[in-house]
């Protein structure tokens, strides 16, 4: 199978902090790469520069064979890298449908398709309410919905699932899958929660300290002592 | 020709059937000269607050150097009226253009500020400005300022034009909300950088409105200064002026259509009243004014009528029925 997503060498920096630090990683087509870490570990900083809202401090990315390493984070849309943010930033001031409609027309794409990511995610019939009148759940499928909207090759989902309770995590979930399934959307999730990760990713990278201890499939990572150490300490990790 | 799909025929034949009947006025029911007068200040200054409203409200830069744009407009254009014996129309478009694009020359770097950093910004430019004009006598004619060519029948001619004008920043204040230009921009006063994560290019967006914004400010300033014959500095340049864009702006409903048009009217009239009588009254009286519309109604004169309709049961459509 093709590679989506590709990238070598990403890092960032912060002054003394390197947030990110020499990166590999590669999504397959129409295959969802899960990305997990405690906190601090850099995915969101990682997401930032997949995303072109960070530029990286050295490294480079790839969409296919298209170069998208800092280009600026409008263009990587357009070309097809779209993300979700971690807290939620709808346009207050537009309605559901503007939202959506607005970065399908963006995009240069059919105004249409904001309407079809809005059914998708379940929320055309409120399409003429503001975000402020959605749950947290409601603006979490918002989020995905615009993103969906720019009908993008590649999703870049930022905890999507988190912080929503379990009859709506598993909503959320079944949604990522059929945007792989239906929709053949290749997807990178970052996630804390870990069932929705573990049944839905076909490959994950685990990430502490800004650096890529562990890569494999999910029954793989799970036994792997050094994630084990990096979420609940080395003398767990025997 | 099919109109485009956020197009609507109703505000826009009351909007034109406006225009039509105000352009009957003079020769039909022969209002003064005094009148006439105040009304073409009127759809000046109505002009000039729509435009502030495009980047103040559609974008929420709210801007306090507009003047700048005003004034730099009327002086290139009385210059070339006065130096080049350009025709009016001509110097007016030429004043226009050079507003915008110094509009965008400082522009394009502070549009990355946004909010109070982005108004402390235009400030400083607003007062540059002034001070640069003041001091480039041979440009400007200094404080003393200039005078402008008179002719006869100017004045009616003004009035029809300032309509025109008006008119033409009723249109493009229109297209600018409803088509889907204006939910990119709403888009950006929401969350800058979200809306670039969906493929929305801000800078360019900015850009391109500031500049619209600019020309049409300079060709009001054009406008203003051959109503007046004369332009100098400290009037149409001073920060009072710029001040006065966003008072119309915020009493009338920033972000809104019409609001600003609103604002306009209503700042001529109070200014009109208190300016003889209170020279230093009025200012104070718009400084309370801001307060009680920040404090109580967020959309002005708009905010208050759209509630009072309300009251009566009217339902407004959603601004994209898609």
């Amino acid at each position: 199978m093709s590679v989506a997503l590709r990238a070598e060498g990403l890092s960032k920096r912060f002054g003394g902090l390197k947030a990110v630090d020499g990166v590999k990683l590669q999504l397959r087509e129409g295959e969802i790469l899960g990305l997990i870490g405690p906190n601090g570990a850099g995915k969101s900083t990682l997401f930032s520069m997949l995303a072109g809202s960070l530029p990286p401090t050295s490294g480079r990315f790839f969409l296919g064979e298209r170069e998208l390493t800092g280009l600026p984070a409008f263009r990587i849309a357009r070309a097809g890298v779209v993300r979700t943010h971690q807290i939620v930033r709808p346009f207050a001031m537009l309605t559901l449908i503007e939202n959506v409609t607005v970065a399908a027309v963006s995009c240069g794409r059919d105004p249409d398709l904001g309407r079809k990511a809005l059914e998708f995610a379940g929320l055309f019939d409120r399409r003429r309410e503001f975000p402020q009148r959605l749950t947290l759940a409601g603006r979490k499928r918002l989020e995905m919905a615009r993103a969906l909207a720019t009908a993008p090759k590649v999703l870049l989902l930022d905890e999507v699932v988190a912080g929503v309770n379990p009859a709506e995590a598993q909503e959320m979930t079944r949604l990522i899958r059929r945007a792989r399934d239906e929709l053949g959307i290749s997807i990178v999730m970052t996630e804390h929660v870990m069932p929705a990760v573990m049944s839905l990713a076909n490959h994950l990278l685990v990430l502490d300290a800004g650096k890529l201890i562990a890569e494999g499939s999910p029954e793989q990572i799970v036994r792997d002592p050094s994630v084990i150490a990096a979420y609940l300490g080395k003398a767990h990790a025997t | 020709m099919k109109p485009p799909r956020w197009f609507r025929w109703r505000p826009a034949a009351i909007v034109l059937g406006l225009a039509v009947a105000l352009a009957l006025l003079p020769p039909v029911a022969r209002i003064s000269v005094y009148t006439q007068n105040q009304l073409t200040l009127t759809f000046v200054t109505i002009a000039a607050a729509l435009a502030w409203n495009w980047l103040g409200g559609y974008l929420g830069q709210v801007s306090f150097g507009h003047a700048a744009l005003f004034g730099l407009g009327g002086f290139v254009a009385a210059r070339l009226q006065i130096s080049a014996h350009l025709p009016m129309i001509l110097a007016w478009t030429a004043g226009g253009l050079v507003a915008g694009l110094y509009a965008l020359a400082w522009g394009h770097p502070t549009l990355r500020l946004r909010g109070p950093y982005f108004s402390i910004a235009t400030i400083g430019v607003g007062e540059a400005t002034r001070l640069v004009c003041t001091y480039w006598d041979w440009f400007t004619g200094g404080s003393s300022g200039m005078s402008l060519p008179v002719t006869a029948g100017l004045k009616l001619q003004l009035y029809w034009y300032g309509i025109a004008i008006a008119l033409v920043g009723v249109a493009t204040s229109y297209w600018l909300r409803r088509s889907p230009l204006g939910m990119a921009l709403l888009a950006i006063k929401s969350d800058v950088d979200a809306a670039g994560d969906v493929g929305i290019s801000s800078v360019r967006l900015q850009d391109g409105v500031l500049f619209l914004s600019g020309l049409a400010m300079g060709i009001c300033g054009a406008f203003n200064a051959s109503y007046y014959s004369f332009i100098e500095p400290v009037e149409t340049l001073g920060f009072e002026k710029s001040i006065s864009f966003v008072f119309m702006g915020v009493i009338g409903g920033v972000g809104t259509i019409l609001g600003p048009a609103l604002g306009a009217v209503v700042f001529v009239l109070v200014r009109q009243y208190f300016i003889a009588s209170y020279p230093q009254l009025y200012l104070g009286l718009f400084g309370v004014l801001l307060v009680l519309v920040i404090l109580f109604e967020p959309l002005g004169l708009t905010g208050l009528s759209l509630r009072v309709a309300r009251r009566f049961g009217y339902r407004e459509r959603p601004d994209l029925s898609t």
